[in-house]
């Protein structure tokens, strides 16, 4: 599930400047990171423009259009109610993506703090940090996930909250660790000796040089964000029916699947591109951070 | 005598070798048409700037070049077998079996995960045709040859239980254990202490005279080639510029490289400091084709023939031959050259007198963690009770072997780390260059960015006065104005160097402290990175503390010398008594090991290396500190502790046997 296991890029000078220009460049001129936008743009634009779209709205019913298989006026198909699959499916994508960009945004932000904080510091702070993260990080995700669900009830922040508190101790360990390669630079001790305050050292000096691989990790996080989204709506834990979640959709056709293949297949299949475009993506930005990674 | 013809008893005969590097940005022409000969049992030199193509040429014979890598044309005969003809297979008898190799890192070659005996036994069975147990004997008699104490026992550890010159000693006997016809030793002992470095110098000239082995000895140590080798060759951008036999190419050198070369290193004779010769401007771009001398853009006596035609590896006499169209090469010219050389201001002014560092019984113990609970975690004693005083505008340079707390003491200086015990006094503030280029900078702050840091941390100015400041410091360290601008990662080691300075004087410190600024810098540059620490020196009257293992450098440099032992100074004073006159055990043993760039003065030199390691700080003897490796120790040594005491009105030393 979720994985956050990067190599760190921090060990050696990072040489790429998410703000310039120069680097924007490399990163679109890599293979993998122009593959993966190849998909999700579109996906993305459709998904914004879909209420301009000559298709029905999510939840428009047709009783003359019951189960229907794709075709030109339904491109994905119906199901038994007459709903657009394709309309069904975009707006799906959207709260999934919302979903997988609030978790990163959420886990990125909680894990810099904490992170931060345990590695600069060290001593009591980092010891507690690190044992509540090392309880968290026991239990498989997915259970944690349910677990949460199952108290707070189902509805997108019980969901994103779920699936962050997975992916926290993740980002705070990976933040520690990068924390902890930075601290001993060179650098860090110059400023030392002119007596710089520790606000200065982490914001100026550690904090900009974890940023990267911290991306990095955010992106991966969305992508298995929107996926153990679509199982806990799957297994009806996530986002209440009728709302058209993705995993709600894969649900909604798993019984009909012999006679009805299209039903759960096209959004599952819409899921699975999204997903492998985002490691796409994190595969190109570490590949652009850490030149050595290349074959 | 024209001896660029082919000796019927060379064992090595390279001819117009071509390496490449087909890399993504372009072909880079490592090795550009090199050819000399090797006969048996000869020590051969190869020196050179880093990136002229020494390790591509030493790894194109046995074609172990890295991937984009490629031996594009030549012959390589070794007892005339051309080895760029043979297959991988018979190559691969030819490796370890003809030709042994020693790399500058012991672990590039070993296998962390293997025992030294699964590593050296099986290559002995196979290429000397021995049994098991007659290889394994062999192998232990190797390792002990080498100096691993307790061979038959150390033959079964793992290569991360050694230190880095067991390692080191560990593929020696690798590599020489198959008694192979050519060692190729690629830097084998750069990253490693004077004292060790001597020991394995010595034993590799011992071991391949007892062999007979010939060996291609690659370092930017000039002081090396002079103890060791029997011939130098030097390249340039690929190509070998000059080729000869050791005496006559440090006594009268015809290309103008080497003549700069060897005239970048300090001096030996203190009497007389000069300021180092410098080499302008950079190596070109191996991926551009030349025209012409490839030296042309930084050699004074360029004209306009070399700016045409390259010129070619001629015979000189004696065995001698250069590629440079001047017969002697800057000849004459050089000599005027460094007679103009303005000489050294005298060091110490009067009436400056001030002391602006005190450091009063100085410790600094490090408490590891316990491996057991209930034990007393074993303390290390990096900083054992120095008091030292350095005065305005004086240069103190500490030196020792790595381990011995030279980096602690600059630390504490710093108030980089908190004392155990004792105090420093520091009249001013004291700032800091330290050794790695690539860390020194934070990788997303513009150069300007860096060196206004101090100013903007201490609320220096206002932003045009600030930025002012900084160009007079860009000016000072001698970098254009237009780098503000960039990024570290634009510069090369020298620029990164004059960078670190330019930032450590912003607030204008009282005391400097750089500790090994040179040591990762070429030889040229590091020539101008130490002409720029005298200027600054006399110009901004500030005082230096300069950390280096590199003798010569340090005593060059400095006022004074501080020799430290196991966190304790043993030996204190001027500079040049120090270095020429040494009282203590110890110094004399690290002036002894470091090689003196004028092979005459080498082989005059009796060489009793200095035996054994650093030993540990955890558990510190109780007499003297020396006492187990000091050719003079005896038993009321052990027993009785030694401090600093004077030895003369200017020195202070710590032996019971000193004057
Ligand atoms: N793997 C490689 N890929 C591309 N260029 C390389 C590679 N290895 C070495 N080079 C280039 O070959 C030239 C010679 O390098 P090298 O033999 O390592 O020089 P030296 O040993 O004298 O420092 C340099 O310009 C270097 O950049
Ligand atoms: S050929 Fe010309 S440029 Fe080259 S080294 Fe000789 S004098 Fe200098
Ligand atoms: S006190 Fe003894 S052991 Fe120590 S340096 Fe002097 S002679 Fe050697
Ligand atoms: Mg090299």
């Amino acid at each position: 599930m979720a994985l956050i296991s990067i190599p760190l890029p921090a060990h050696r000078s990072i040489q790429f400047n998410f703000s310039s220009l120069n680097g924007t460049i490399r990163l679109l001129s890599n293979r993998r990171v122009q593959l993966a936008l190849m998909i999700l743009v579109p996906i993305l634009l459709l998904t914004v423009f879909r209420p301009f779209l000559p298709i029905p709205g999510p939840l428009e019913t047709n009783l003359r259009a019951m189960t229907k298989p794709p075709s030109f006026v339904h491109l994905f198909g119906t199901d038994r109610m007459g709903r657009d699959i394709l309309s069904r499916t975009l707006a799906g994508v959207q709260i999934s993506m919302f979903v997988g960009f609030a978790v990163a945004l959420l886990s990125l932000t909680v894990g810099l703090v904490m992170g931060t904080l345990a590695g600069f510091f060290g001593g009591v702070i980092d010891r507690v940090m690190m044992t509540i993260t090392d309880i968290f990080l026991a239990f498989p995700s997915l259970l944690l996930a349910i677990g949460l669900v199952s108290v707070m009830g189902t509805g997108m922040l019980p969901v994103v909250l779920a699936i962050s508190l997975s992916d926290v101790p993740r980002f705070i360990r990976l933040q520690r660790s990068l924390v902890l390669s930075l601290r001993s630079r060179a650098y860090i001790d110059a400023a030392r000796t002119v007596k710089a305050s520790q606000m200065w050292l982490m914001t100026r000096h550690i904090v900009p040089n974890t940023l990267a691989p911290l991306l990095v990790a955010a992106s991966i996080a969305a992508a298995n964000a929107i996926l153990v989204e679509a199982g806990l709506s799957f297994l009806g834990l996530g986002i209440m029916p009728p709302a058209p979640s993705l995993g709600n959709l894969i649900r909604d056709g798993q019984t009909y699947l012999e006679q009805a293949w299209w039903i759960s297949t096209l959004p599952g299949a819409v899921i699975l591109l999204i997903a492998i475009s985002l490691h796409f993506l994190s595969d190109g930005i570490r590949q652009v951070l850490d030149p050595r990674s290349r074959k | 005598m024209n001896e660029l013809r082919p000796i019927r008893s060379a064992l090595l005969d390279v001819r117009n070798l071509h390496t490449h590097f087909l890399t993504d940005k372009g072909t880079v022409k490592a090795v550009n048409g090199v050819s000399f000969q090797i006969n048996q049992g000869e020590r051969v030199a190869i020196v050179g700037e880093s990136g002229s193509g020494k390790s591509a040429m030493a790894m194109s014979l046995l074609r172990l070049l890295a991937y984009p890598g490629k031996v594009v044309s030549g012959e390589i005969n070794l007892e005339g077998r051309d080895l760029n003809r043979l297959s991988e297979r018979q190559l691969n008898e030819v490796r370890g079996r003809l030709v042994g190799t020693i790399f500058q890192d012991p672990m590039s070659s070993l296998d962390p995960v293997m025992r030294i005996s699964n590593q050296m036994i099986p290559p002995i069975m196979r290429h000397l045709g021995l049994s098991r147990e007659k290889a394994r004997a062999e192998a232990i008699s190797w390792l002990d040859r080498v100096g691993i104490p307790d061979a038959a026992r150390r033959i079964e550890s793992y290569p991360f239980e050694m230190s880095g010159g067991m390692r080191q000693r560990v593929m020696i006997a690798m590599a020489l254990s198959c008694r192979p016809r050519l060692v190729i030793a690629d830097e084998p002992t750069t990253a490693l202490d004077v004292t060790i470095q001597a020991q394995i110098v010595e034993l590799l000239k011992e071991l391949t005279a007892e062999t007979g082995a010939a060996m291609i000895f690659i370092t930017h140590d000039l002081g090396l080639v002079a103890r060791f080798a029997h011939k130098v060759g030097v390249m340039y951008a690929g190509k070998l510029v000059e080729f000869g036999p050791v005496k006559d190419i440090f006594a009268r050198p015809r290309h103008p490289y080497t003549q700069s070369l060897l005239d970048t290193i300090p001096p030996v004779d203190q009497l007389e400091r000069r300021r180092l010769a410098q080499i302008p401007g950079f190596p070109p771009d191996m991926k551009l084709p030349v025209t012409g001398c490839a030296f042309k853009d930084r050699c004074a006596g360029a004209h306009r023939r070399c700016f045409e035609v390259a010129p070619e590896l001629e015979p000189r006499g004696h065995g001698h031959a250069a590629a440079c169209w001047l017969p002697e090469g800057l000849g004459a010219g050089r000599q005027m050259e460094r007679a103009l050389i303005p000489p050294m201001e005298p060091a110490a002014d009067a009436g400056e007198d001030r002391v602006v560092v005190e450091i009063n019984n100085l410790h600094k113990h490090f408490t590891t963690r316990s491996s057991l609970p209930w034990r007393k975690p074993p303390t290390v004693r990096a900083v054992n009770g120095i008091s030292l005083r350095i005065r305005k505008g004086e240069t103190l340079g500490i030196v020792g072997e790595s381990g011995c707390g030279k980096s602690t003491v600059a630390r504490l200086l710093l108030g980089l780390d908190p004392a155990t015990s004792g105090d420093i006094f520091i009249d001013g503030m004291a700032q800091m260059v330290f050794q790695d280029p690539s860390s020194s900078f934070n990788p997303k702050m513009t150069l300007f960015n860096i060196i206004q840091e101090p100013l903007v941390v201490t609320g220096w100015g206002t932003k045009a006065e600030r930025e002012t400041r900084v160009r007079e410091l860009l000016g000072q360290v001698g970098l254009d104005e237009s780098y503000m601008h960039r990024y570290p990662s634009q510069l090369s080691g020298g620029q990164r160097q004059r960078i670190a300075i330019a930032r450590a004087l912003a607030l204008k410190p009282s005391v400097v402290v750089a500790d090994e600024p040179t040591s990762a810098l070429d030889v040229s540059v590091r020539a101008q990175i130490i002409n720029l620490l005298v200027d600054l020196k006399q110009k901004l009257r500030v005082s230096f503390v300069f950390i280096s293992h590199d003798l010569l450098t340090v005593s060059y440099i400095s006022d004074k010398i501080a020799v430290m032992y196991l966190g304790e100074v043993v030996e204190y004073g001027p500079a040049d008594e120090v270095f020429n006159n040494p009282a203590h055990p110890y110094t004399q043993a690290l002036i002894s090991a470091v090689p003196i760039p004028d092979p005459e003065a080498e082989e005059a030199r009796i060489q009793k290396p200095l035996s054994g390691e650093l030993p540990s700080p955890l558990n510190l003897p109780v007499g003297c500190s020396f006492a187990s490796r000091c050719p003079k120790a005896t038993d009321y040594c052990r027993t009785h502790k030694m401090v600093l005491k004077p030895y003369s009105k200017t020195r202070e030393t710590a032996c019971h046997y000193a004057s």
